[in-house]
């Protein structure tokens, strides 16, 4: 199933873009509605449910012990999966993860483990025979646009949220989560760039950025997404606004 | 004998009445119990009892106007999305209305994939085959405007009482509104900011509709619009 | 988890309720965007979203019926839901569960005013404690009501069992996996009438009975709760001006 998109809905958006307006009144830099609640779900060690306007993403962190990959006889392994459940949208189909969701889940693993947000040489138990595996399980309950920020917002928060995991066997102190990654998602519609697409935008956007920052301003991860392309110039001014929003999404991690 | 109020918000499987009444939408007969079968207001008019749902799917109809999407061409013609359970097939003939050569004439110059357009449903077979036409003044194919899409429920208090609504709508904004049985509803108008409030405004239609007093409310709400409050 | 001596303890059970009380409901109507209809349901630790979509165009094609709608529902565990990570994906167990939840809720529905169209229900747990079944049919019946499905009736759901001898309302995981008998039922209010009964274990004829007469008042309780979300939902007062 695919998302048919009116050609009057498709001009009344790049019409508003060029105005610099948009179709629910925000600014180009301003995100819609942002709420994070952590520790909602006790059968996970750590959770959080991010809200961006309408859209809505579920993480769930579990802590399970592992074999380790033969490369790393002691540090932890880390995993992220992404299901986009069919009861977020009239578009999302039961079955295997789509290219949508493995790209989802690939974005928001490689903002986590590049910035090397968790210290995965903690989380060894026994070298070459167990080590500690993090699962981090994202459920999209609600699609009305970015999911990438929602669902990365989500997985950070609910890696702090672990803190002191009550599962057998855990013998470290605190959780070794040490950084706060942020996910930033610039779309370009015509000439314009804004921040936090809604789903009407996303659907006519040319292209995508997702830049995830850390508070020290340093990107520790990027993908562009869509079929246009975008300019060096486009691409610094992305930036700008991603190190910017990042400052404040982090702001509901606190 | 009547077991809810008029007006009274009602879930499906609720008893309203008993006894001969003549039963419409949204209720269904077991012996001579009446029953809601949605959630909605109930409706007595005399010995008529109907429940008026809060939301509901759109079923077409011949003679509804109906605001389409096309979603896919074929040789002769174009299959619109209705925001229904069923699509609907527009001939070529039946959108301009006279003979057409296929073999002569390229009909994709007429209407593509994403384009809208304003029809009427011509006929609905009982395999609910939908055939369409654009024969009515204004019908055809749309460029412009915005476009709104609100539960089909809905639409009867968009049009208000002998249109009260529309007009109020139209004439306090100074926008042109085009209203489909569907649930999708076009906006034109010069000022962007008076587009956007009649939004507003179906969106509260929407939520509201069930409430008294709303023509009023709908009224202010523009006016408040117009002289440039948020 | 390791099994407590006793499961129930001078007539209380070991959260402090009676045999025959529900866990904590709450029942909220229209919880998601999306969705045509949508419902969120927690009963004691269990957190459940049903979701409808439809009626809409049933694909693939040839699972389209001439004269009726075909109801179809897909119920799964989130993956941090339980206490060992769940494999993503559908397994034996969430196919049984889709198809038993689908037969519970088809009586309700008019399907015949709809012909080849499809109504899709997805019950999705976010949290498990016992009864998500049960939860995720109370949810389903709301949230196709809120679609504005017509329908002849709502479909309340709960569990029942036997836990130390005692016919218990509303099982724990503790309960259902320490105690003797577990059985999920789903009732239509109206007619009284039963839609699920499935049941593992060990009865004998007077406790089933019993047990069966306290599924049913629990759905009682669950209806009622049902009706109050519905209503909640729809009775908004207007924005000020």
């Amino acid at each position: 199933m695919y998302e048919i998109i009116s050609s009057v809905k498709r001009d009344y958006i790049a019409d508003l873009a060029r105005q610099e307006k948009r179709a629910d009144a925000r600014a180009l830099d301003q995100y819609r509605e942002v709420s994070v609640e952590t520790g909602l779900i006790k059968s996970a060690q750590g959770s959080a449910l991010v809200k961006i306007g309408n859209t809505q993403v579920l993480a769930g962190v579990k802590l399970e012990r592992v074999e380790p990959f033969p490369d790393t006889p002691n540090s932890g392994v880390l995993m992220v999966n992404a299901e986009l459940r069919p009861l977020a949208s009239p578009t999302f189909e039961a079955g295997p993860p789509d290219e949508n969701s493995i790209e989802l889940a690939r974005v928001v693993d490689r903002g986590i483990r590049e910035s090397e947000s968790i210290d995965l040489d903690k989380l060894g138990i026994t070298p070459g025979k167990e080590v500690w595996a993090v699962y981090i399980d994202l459920h999209v309950l609600d699609y009305d646009g970015n999911l990438i920020d929602a669902a990365s917002l989500a997985a950070i928060a609910a890696l702090w949220n672990v803190k002191k995991p009550q599962v057998e066997g855990w013998t470290l102190d605190e959780f070794p989560v040490l950084k706060k990654p942020v996910a930033v998602t610039v779309v370009k519609i015509g000439e314009k760039l804004m921040v936090d697409p809604s789903l009407d935008e996303e659907n006519v956007m040319d292209a995508r950025l997702t830049i995830s920052t850390l508070e020290d301003g340093s990107i520790c991860a990027m993908q562009k997404g869509g079929v246009w392309c975008l300019t060096v110039e486009e691409i610094k001014a992305a930036y700008g606004l991603a190190r910017a929003k990042a400052a404040e999404l982090r702001e509901h991690l606190k | 004998m009547l077991h809810a109020q008029n007006r009274e918000l009602v879930v499906p499987g609720q008893l309203i009445a008993e006894g001969g009444y003549s039963i419409h939408e949204g209720v269904f007969r077991e012996g001579s119990s009446i029953y809601s079968s949605v959630v909605g207001l109930v409706d007595v008019r005399g010995h008529d009892i109907s429940v008026i749902p809060l939301r509901s799917r759109y079923v077409p109809r011949r003679g509804d106007v109906v605001i389409g999407v096309v979603v896919d061409t074929h040789a002769s013609g174009w299959i619109l999305d209705l925001n229904s359970p069923y699509d609907g097939n527009l001939f070529v003939s039946n959108l301009l209305q006279r003979k057409v050569d296929l073999s002569r004439e390229d009909i994709s110059q007429y209407l593509g994939v994403g384009d809208v357009v304003v029809v009427e449903i011509m006929d609905v077979d009982e395999r609910m085959r939908v055939l369409l036409e654009a024969s009515g003044p204004g019908m055809g194919r749309i460029t412009s405007g915005k476009l709104v899409e609100i539960t089909p429920a809905k639409i009867p208090r968009v049009i208000g009482k002998k249109g009260s609504m529309l007009a109020t709508l139209q004439n306090t904004s100074g926008c042109k509104l085009r209203v489909g049985r569907n649930g999708r509803i076009m906006v034109w108008g010069e000022d962007t900011h008076m587009v956007n409030a009649v939004v507003e405004a179906l969106l509260m239609i929407e939520r509201e509709a069930h409430l008294s007093g709303l023509t009023d409310r709908v009224h202010q709400f523009l006016e408040k619009m117009k002289s440039g409050g948020e | 988890m390791e099994k407590p001596e006793k499961l129930i303890v001078d007539g209380k059970r070991l959260d402090g309720r009676g045999p025959e009380e529900l866990r904590p409901l709450k029942i909220q109507a229209g919880a998601l965007k999306r969705a045509d209809g949508s419902a969120y349901v927690e009963l004691g630790a269990n957190k459940v979203l049903a979701a409808v979509y439809g009626p809409r165009e049933l694909h693939p094609r040839h699972m389209q019926q001439p004269d009726t709608a075909v109801l179809r529902c897909r119920y799964n565990m989130a993956p941090f839901s339980v206490e060992e990570r769940k494999r993503p994906g559908p397994d034996r167990r969430s196919v049984e569960i889709s198809k038993v939840i689908r037969e519970a809720l088809e009586p309700v529905v008019f399907t015949k005013l709809y012909p080849r169209s499809g109504i899709d229900v997805f019950v999705e747990v976010l949290q498990a404690d016992a009864g998500t079944r049960t939860a995720g049919i109370t949810a389903a019946a709301v949230a196709l009501a809120d679609a504005g499905v017509p329908m002849r009736d709502l479909v309340s759901a709960v569990a029942v069992g036997k836990v130390d001898d005692t016919i218990v309302l509303d099982l724990t995981k503790e309960e259902d996996q320490f105690g003797t008998t577990d059985m999920p039922v789903a009732m239509l209010p109206r007619k009284r009438v039963i839609t699920l009964l499935q049941m593992d274990g060990s009865f004998i004829e007077e406790e089933f009975e019993r047990a069966l007469a306290l599924a049913m008042k629990g759905c009682e309780q669950i209806y009622e709760a049902q009706k109050q979300a519905l209503k909640a939902r729809y009775s908004i007062k207007p924005e000020e001006g």
